[in-house]
């Protein structure tokens, strides 16, 4: 496929302990992301999830295993794709302007250009007329916009989504939910997600992910058949309800719960 | 005008934050100034706060100014050379563990040498003049400094630093955009330490081997038994100690406008940018 942008080929990870000497985390797992494409990853707390895309983002060297994006191996070399880590980590020094101009800044871009580009997206962001406040004035929803603005404008080719919405509260998150498949639909953008609500990964993905407990590989991949433009109902039609019960039957070690299903 | 009413409610409460010291300085003065009289003290032990207040009339221009111009110079040179070498030392001790190792165990062990023993000895090194009080200063305002910038330094959490990883960020990157930032709260209370420290080094360092300062002045006076003009120019210096530890807090407030927003400032901020909401505008949560 030339549409391929990101391919993870036999990844294998672990940390060193002094006693159980190298401890897996990461058991052999392989991902293939076509540009445009969202695709989530489900699975049990603790399982290698972020250990997974510490590695993708090149902060942390597999045991073995490929990352390549474009056809360029990026293992171990940080830089490459667009990070939002489990917390905002937003800097509370900087006004939210300043917050999500970082990723130019670091690289060393023309500021004038990227600050009006950042200042034009405010508003389909819903930080309109909060450019110059400082993070601690912000709710959680708008904490983790302006962290979203702020990965997206670090320009990518792809870009990883640790648990974006996990401490937010349910109402929140469905209306952040809605926001970020238009937003990445809009941008174009390609992105993986990680997540324990199985409504949010099936609800933004093509493509789910199950990941078993640690360490981690994939119990299985759900293909989701609902329509390029979903509404919010399509989470109550039989199909939703049908990838809900693959998903979980996954997540619960059901091994053939697939082929059961089709 | 709900701004300008909450602007007037919280100079009502500072007013009502400064009462109260002061009313404890008016009857700690009040009770002195009694007991000097009903006891029968004399000056030379203990004088009256009026008397204090004639003395500070009468030689406060003319003899403490002067004295005092000589101690502050010395302080701000000391303070200034604290700073640097603060400066240098904790970026030493956070990029280099062979300096860790080897050189901060000593500069902890110098610490516990009362530095002002060494007055005498500076002078023959380095003369009759304020060079060895200057480095006295720095010898004792330097420590606190460079403990509390250590600290903040450190005290960045490390995903940060893996946040900034993953967008390539350089080391300088990561020091000057991350770490100082998050070190500036702790390097500002090691500031203010300092600052205390560095006035009362200076002074005491002019008790040996100086011939002017409000130090030698004090000494001078004290041999003479002038008590009361002991107390005036400790006053004087006491006056001048705040307002140096208050001019480190008001740079503090200026370079920290995240924590320190205050709602002056937030006015000012939202008429800059009328369409700011009423929410935008920054308060801290506590
Ligand atoms: N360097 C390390 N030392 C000790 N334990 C580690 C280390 N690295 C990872 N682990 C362990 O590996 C496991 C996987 O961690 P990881 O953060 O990838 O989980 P996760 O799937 O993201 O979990 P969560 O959903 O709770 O965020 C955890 O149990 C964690 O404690
Ligand atoms: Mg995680």
């Amino acid at each position: 496929m030339d549409g391929v942008r990101l391919q993870i080929s036999n990844l294998h990870s672990g940390y060193a302990t002094p006693d159980r000497g190298l401890v897996p985390t990461v058991d052999g797992v392989d991902l293939a992301l076509n540009r445009n494409e969202f695709v989530s990853i489900i699975g049990p707390s603790g399982c290698g999830k972020s250990t997974l895309f510490n590695v993708i983002a090149g902060l942390l060297s597999p045991t073995s295993g490929e990352v390549a994006l474009d056809g360029k191996a990026i293992v171990g070399r940080p830089g490459h794709v667009a990070y939002m880590m489990q917390r905002d980590l937003l800097l509370p020094w900087r006004t939210i302007l300043d917050n999500v101009v970082l990723g130019p800044e670091l690289a060393g871009k023309p500021m004038e250009a990227a600050r009006n580009r950042a200042a034009a997206l405010l508003r389909r962001f819903g930080l309109e007329g909060y450019e110059n406040s400082y993070p601690s004035s912000l709710s959680g929803g708008m904490r983790q916009r302006a962290a979203l603005l702020r990965t997206i404008l670090c320009d990518r080719s792809v870009v990883l989504l640790d648990e974006p919405f996990g401490a937010l509260d349910a109402l929140t998150r469905a209306t952040m939910h809605e926001w970020l498949l238009g937003i990445q639909r809009e941008f174009q953008q390609t992105m993986i997600l990680i997540t324990h609500d199985p409504d949010e990964a099936i609800y933004l993905s093509d493509r789910v992910y199950v990941a078993t407990p640690r360490p981690m590989r994939f119990a299985g991949i759900v293909p989701i058949e609902l329509p390029y433009d979903r509404g919010r109902d399509v989470t109550m039609t039989p199909q939703f309800a049908d990838h809900k019960r693959q998903v979980l039957a996954l997540l619960r070690g059901d091994k053939g719960a697939l082929d059961a299903l089709h | 005008m709900t701004a300008q009413k909450s602007r007037n409610a919280s100079l009502l409460s500072h007013l009502g934050d400064a009462a109260l010291p002061f009313g404890i300085v008016v009857a700690l003065l009040a009770t002195w100034e009694a007991a000097v009289h009903l006891l029968k003290i004399q000056p030379f032990v203990l004088p009256a706060p009026t008397e204090i207040f004639k003395e500070l009339l009468i030689s406060g221009p003319t003899v403490i100014l002067p004295q005092l111009h000589v101690t502050l110079i010395e302080t701000l040179a000391g303070y200034l050379a604290a700073v640097i070498i603060s400066a240098i030392l904790s970026v030493l001790i956070l990029y280099s563990s062979t300096f860790r190792r080897g050189v901060l165990p000593l500069i902890v062990a110098s610490q516990t040498i009362p530095i002002i023993t060494m007055a005498p000895v500076l002078v023959i090194w380095f003369g009759y003049n304020s060079l060895p009080r200057i480095i006295i200063t720095a010898i004792v305002a330097f420590f606190p400094l460079t403990i509390a910038a250590v600290t903040g330094l450190k005290s960045l959490e490390p995903q940060f630093i893996d946040f900034f990883r993953s967008l390539n960020a350089t080391p300088a990157q990561i020091f000057f955009k991350l770490r100082l930032p998050v070190a500036l709260p702790s390097i500002f209370g090691g500031l203010k330490v300092a600052a205390t420290l560095a006035v009362i080094g200076a002074t005491i360092s002019e008790w040996v081997g100086a011939s002017q300062g409000i130090g030698y002045l004090i000494a001078q006076d004290t041999a003479l038994l002038n008590t009361t003009r002991v107390f005036a120019s400790l006053t004087v210096l006491g006056v001048a100690g705040m307002a140096l530890f208050g001019l480190v807090g008001l740079i503090e407030r200026l370079s920290m406008p995240w924590i320190y927003a205050r709602p002056s400032m937030a006015w000012l901020r939202a008429s800059q940018n009328p369409r700011a909401p009423a929410a935008a505008v920054a308060r801290p949560r506590q």
